[in-house]
C-alpha cells in the first residue's frame, strides 16, 4: 500500500508541468530573422500572400478564444494583429506583457466599414466603402515567457 | 460467472476509489466550462481606477520611468508600451495598467485566476500538455473499466436483467437520439 502511495506521488510531481521559460503555439517558428512590424505596416501589399516571421510586446489578446494577439511595433502606437485558427491554438490572458515569435502568412482582408466582408459584385447598389485590414495569419508562435 | 462477477467487484471497488479525486476535478470543470458562454469560468475579470501626478506626454524614455515611480506597484513589471500620445500601458503579471500621461487617471484591468476552478480546467482543458496528457487518458481507460464491470455487479431483477438493464439503455438512448438530432439540425 506504501509503495503505491509513493508511486502515485512521484507520478503526480513528474505531471506538475514543467515552468518553461519559452513555450511553443502551433507548429512554432522557423529560425528566420523577424521582420519588423513597422517595416510590414509601411508597405503592407508587398507582404501580402507571403510567410512571415514577426516578433513584439503582445499588447492585446482575444478575451473570448485566446484566437489573436495584438503585437506591438517598433514604432509608437503602431499594432499588428496576429490571428490564429480558433481553437488549434489559444493564446492565454496572461501572455499580454510577454514578448512573442510569430510566422504566417500576411493577409490582406477586404471589409465594409460595417465589418463585413467586400462583395465585390454589387449591381444597382451605391459603391461599398471598404478598408483594408492586414493580418498574420499564423501556424505557430513562441513566448519567452518572463 | 461467479469469478467473473468477483473480478468486476475487485475492479470497480480498487478503481472507484482511486477514480473519485480525477472524477471531482473533470465534473466541477465540467459544470463550469459548460457554460463558457455566459463567463470565463478560469479568471475573473475586475477594473480599478486611481489617479497619479501627470508626467505629461514628453519622450517615452523620460516619461516611462516617472510613470513607475508613481505608480509606486509592489509586483514586478513586464514591460510597457506606448500606445499613444496619451497614452502609457504598463504590463504586470495578471492585468494592463493604462496610464493617461496628461490627465493623470489610471485605469488597472485585470484577470484574477479563480481559486481551484482554475485548476481544474487547466487539468479538464489539458492545458499543460505533455505528461497530462497520458494521465488524462488512463483516467478514462479507468471510467471505461469502472462503466463496463458496473454492468456486472448486481445479479437479478436490480441488475442487467432486470431494473438496471432498463436503466442502462436509457443512459445509452440519451445521448444516441441527442446526437441523431443534432446532426439532422
Amino acid at each position: 500500500m506504501r509503495r503505491i502511495v509513493t508511486a502515485l506521488l512521484l507520478l503526480a510531481v513528474a505531471a506538475a508541468p514543467a515552468v518553461a521559460k519559452e513555450k511553443v503555439y502551433g507548429k512554432g517558428v522557423a529560425a528566420h530573422e523577424a521582420t519588423p512590424v513597422s517595416t510590414v505596416l509601411a508597405h503592407p501589399d508587398q507582404f501580402v500572400g507571403k510567410t512571415l516571421v514577426v516578433e513584439g510586446t503582445v499588447v492585446g489578446v482575444c478575451a473570448h478564444r485566446g484566437c489573436w494577439l495584438s503585437l506591438a511595433s517598433d514604432v509608437e502606437g503602431q499594432t499588428l494583429r496576429v490571428k490564429v485558427e480558433d481553437g488549434v491554438i489559444i493564446f492565454p490572458k496572461e501572455i499580454v506583457g510577454e514578448k512573442v515569435r510569430a510566422e504566417g502568412v500576411f493577409k490582406a482582408n477586404r471589409v465594409e466599414d460595417t465589418a463585413k466582408k467586400c462583395d465585390a459584385t454589387r449591381d444597382g447598389e451605391p459603391e461599398v466603402q471598404c478598408t483594408t485590414v492586414y493580418e498574420l495569419f499564423a501556424s505557430g508562435a513562441v513566448c519567452d515567457w518572463k | 460467472m461467479n469469478g467473473f462477477r468477483k473480478v468486476c467487484r475487485w475492479l470497480h471497488r480498487e478503481l472507484g476509489f482511486f477514480a473519485v479525486g480525477l472524477t471531482l476535478v473533470y465534473a466541477i470543470s465540467g459544470i463550469a466550462v459548460n457554460h463558457v458562454h455566459h463567463w470565463d469560468p478560469s479568471h475573473a475579470s475586475y477594473v480599478a481606477s486611481s489617479r497619479i501626478e501627470p508626467p505629461g506626454d514628453g519622450e517615452t524614455e523620460a516619461v516611462a520611468p516617472l510613470v513607475l515611480e508613481r505608480l509606486a506597484l509592489q509586483e514586478p513589471v513586464k514591460e510597457t508600451w506606448r500606445a499613444g500620445r496619451d497614452l502609457l500601458q504598463v504590463f504586470v503579471q495578471d492585468g494592463t495598467i493604462d496610464v493617461n500621461l496628461v490627465t493623470g487617471e489610471v485605469v488597472r484591468r485585470g484577470n484574477e485566476k479563480r481559486p481551484l476552478l482554475y485548476d481544474v480546467n487547466f487539468m479538464h482543458l489539458n492545458k499543460g500538455k505533455a505528461p497530462w496528457t497520458g494521465i488524462a487518458d488512463a483516467y478514462a481507460a479507468v471510467l471505461i473499466v469502472l462503466a463496463v464491470s458496473g454492468i456486472f455487479l448486481v445479479k437479478g431483477r436490480k441488475g442487467l436483467v432486470g431494473r438496471g438493464g432498463v436503466l442502462m439503455l436509457l443512459g445509452i438512448v440519451l445521448p444516441v437520439v441527442y446526437a441523431v438530432l443534432a446532426r439532422r439540425g
